[in-house]
């Protein structure tokens, strides 16, 4: 079964939450949504840099009071 | 009345500072740590880069204040239920408070080839001892390619990546080498520096200076035989001299409850207060926690001070605040400087700098007893990071 997993990288700044996405990647299988929680704006560039990079696929980006929220598909591992 | 007993395990920066900021006439301070001596590791991009003999260690004995008590044991587990820790060599520590402040621990086995990369050819992040050994490679290349860089993004001390490619250049220069040499520092981020807006700072200067740079570099094997690096995302880099920041992990430590820890060993606490998930008497400090900030000497610091008051019943929280030194080589340094509600400040680098960053070294022992507190203090009030992006940050 596919599994979502949340990253909260809420209030990183250095070195970022790509780190955190970075790291899940590693730890993770074809088929899986990550969820990315960040502040940091730069956030919504760099996975998209990421997905690109890698292969994967950003299904979808929210942004409220309190956060960005990027959800990620793995398609590539 | 019997004293509260504050025990802390790990004598680095994060465990003394605690140890030194408690009142002892109050409570009953232990250290342990399975090594009696202390490291500036700031330092060992010196000794790898420059060959510097430096003496960078002490005895952690000198380095509490009278009344703490420090006994050389290793832990092996801690059971946060039953409030006690179990030591291989002098039994048991029961305790009122703990406080793991036990840094990481590099983890070379999880990629293919790096173990004897790392032993043969040392590094600059884990020990003094590879530093000497990546110098006695570094002082005797005649040229080639040096593929420099961290293997996975989970490492200590962010901008020390990239001083180690400054460092390396600047060296290879004085040689006469640069222009027989092709360095590549590989990242697993999106650019050389991971902020973007300190990116912006020091971007112009890699490309001055001729570094090559691979983004989305995440190290995934290391081909010994053909000196071939393979990234994750799947570039390849061959090289004539490796020079890999193993990727690290939390505390070897088995904790009770396992749930407190995450998959690479790192303990989970809350990023304001430190206290270990499910526990008010239990905090995590420094590199060995899963707080969403840089795993920095100045980080390690500003949370062990706020635990120290916590414990004394007074309010305190960390704020998120880094302030990593940032050598740019050639006599000048910067610092990345932010906190969990303020981005990293592009904050040029200067010669004053430099000066500020190589006194720090000289500070340090100070700083871990306490008596340069109110320089810090100061000091952070004048570089406060919503200040420096004022002053700095140009709109986009």
């Amino acid at each position: 079964m596919d599994t979502t997993k949340i990253i909260d990288s809420r209030g990183a700044a250095c070195p970022g939450p790509i780190t955190d996405l970075a790291r899940a990647y590693r730890n993770s299988k074809v088929g899986d949504i990550l969820e990315l929680w960040a502040t940091d704006k730069g956030v919504r560039a760099d996975t998209q840099a990421w997905a690109t990079k890698t292969g994967n696929e950003i299904l979808d980006v929210k942004e409220d009071p309190e956060k960005i929220v990027v959800k990620i598909k793995i398609n590539k591992r | 009345m019997t004293m509260k007993k504050v025990l802390i395990i790990g004598g680095g920066g994060g465990g003394l500072i605690l140890a030194n900021h408690l009142d002892t006439n109050e409570y009953d301070v232990t250290v342990v740590d399975k090594s009696d001596q202390h490291f500036y590791q700031p330092w060992f991009l010196y000794v790898a880069f420059k060959g510097s003999k430096r003496k960078i260690s002490k005895p952690i004995g000198e380095l509490i204040k009278p009344g703490v008590n420090f006994v050389k044991d290793e832990i092996s587990t801690i059971n946060l239920d039953e409030k006690k820790a179990y030591g291989s060599r002098k039994g048991i520590y029961d305790y009122d408070y703990i406080a793991i402040a036990t840094g990481t621990v590099p983890d070379p086995d999880v990629i293919p080839g790096l173990r004897q990369v790392y032993e043969e050819y040392g590094d600059y992040h884990t020990n003094v001892w590879n530093s000497e050994k990546l110098w006695s490679h570094v002082s005797k290349f005649k040229g080639g390619t040096i593929a420099i860089g961290q293997a996975s993004p989970t490492c200590k001390c962010p901008p020390s990546l990239l001083e180690g490619a400054f460092l390396l250049e600047e060296h290879l220069r004085k040689v006469g080498l640069k222009d027989k040499t092709r360095i590549v520092f590989f990242t697993p981020f999106p650019r050389a520096y991971p902020a973007e807006p300190m990116n912006k700072v020091v971007e112009p200067m890699v490309r001055e200076r001729g570094i090559e740079v691979m983004p989305f570099f995440d190290v995934d094997t290391i081909d010994v035989q053909n000196k071939t690096i393979t990234s994750l995302e799947g570039d390849s880099l061959k090289y004539d001299l490796p020079i890999v920041v193993p990727p690290c992990r939390g505390t070897k430590i088995k904790i009770i409850p396992e749930t407190v820890q995450d998959e690479d060993r790192f303990i989970k606490a809350d990023k304001k207060y430190m206290k270990i998930a499910g526990y008010d008497d239990a905090f995590a400090i420094g590199d060995c926690n899963t707080l969403p900030t840089s795993k920095t000497g100045v980080t390690a610091h500003l949370e062990a001070m706020a635990v120290s008051e916590i414990i004394q019943g007074r309010y305190a929280e960390f704020n998120g605040r880094i302030n990593c030194p940032f050598d740019t080589a050639y006599g000048k340094a910067t610092f990345v400087i932010a906190d969990y509600n303020n981005p990293v400040a592009p904050y040029p680098p200067t010669r004053v700098k430099h000066m500020m960053k190589m006194t720090m070294a000289r500070i340090y022992w100070m700083t871990l007893m306490g008596t340069a507190d109110p320089i810090f203090e100061q000091f952070f009030k004048f570089t406060r990071p919503e200040k420096l992006n004022k002053k700095y940050a140009t709109s986009e």
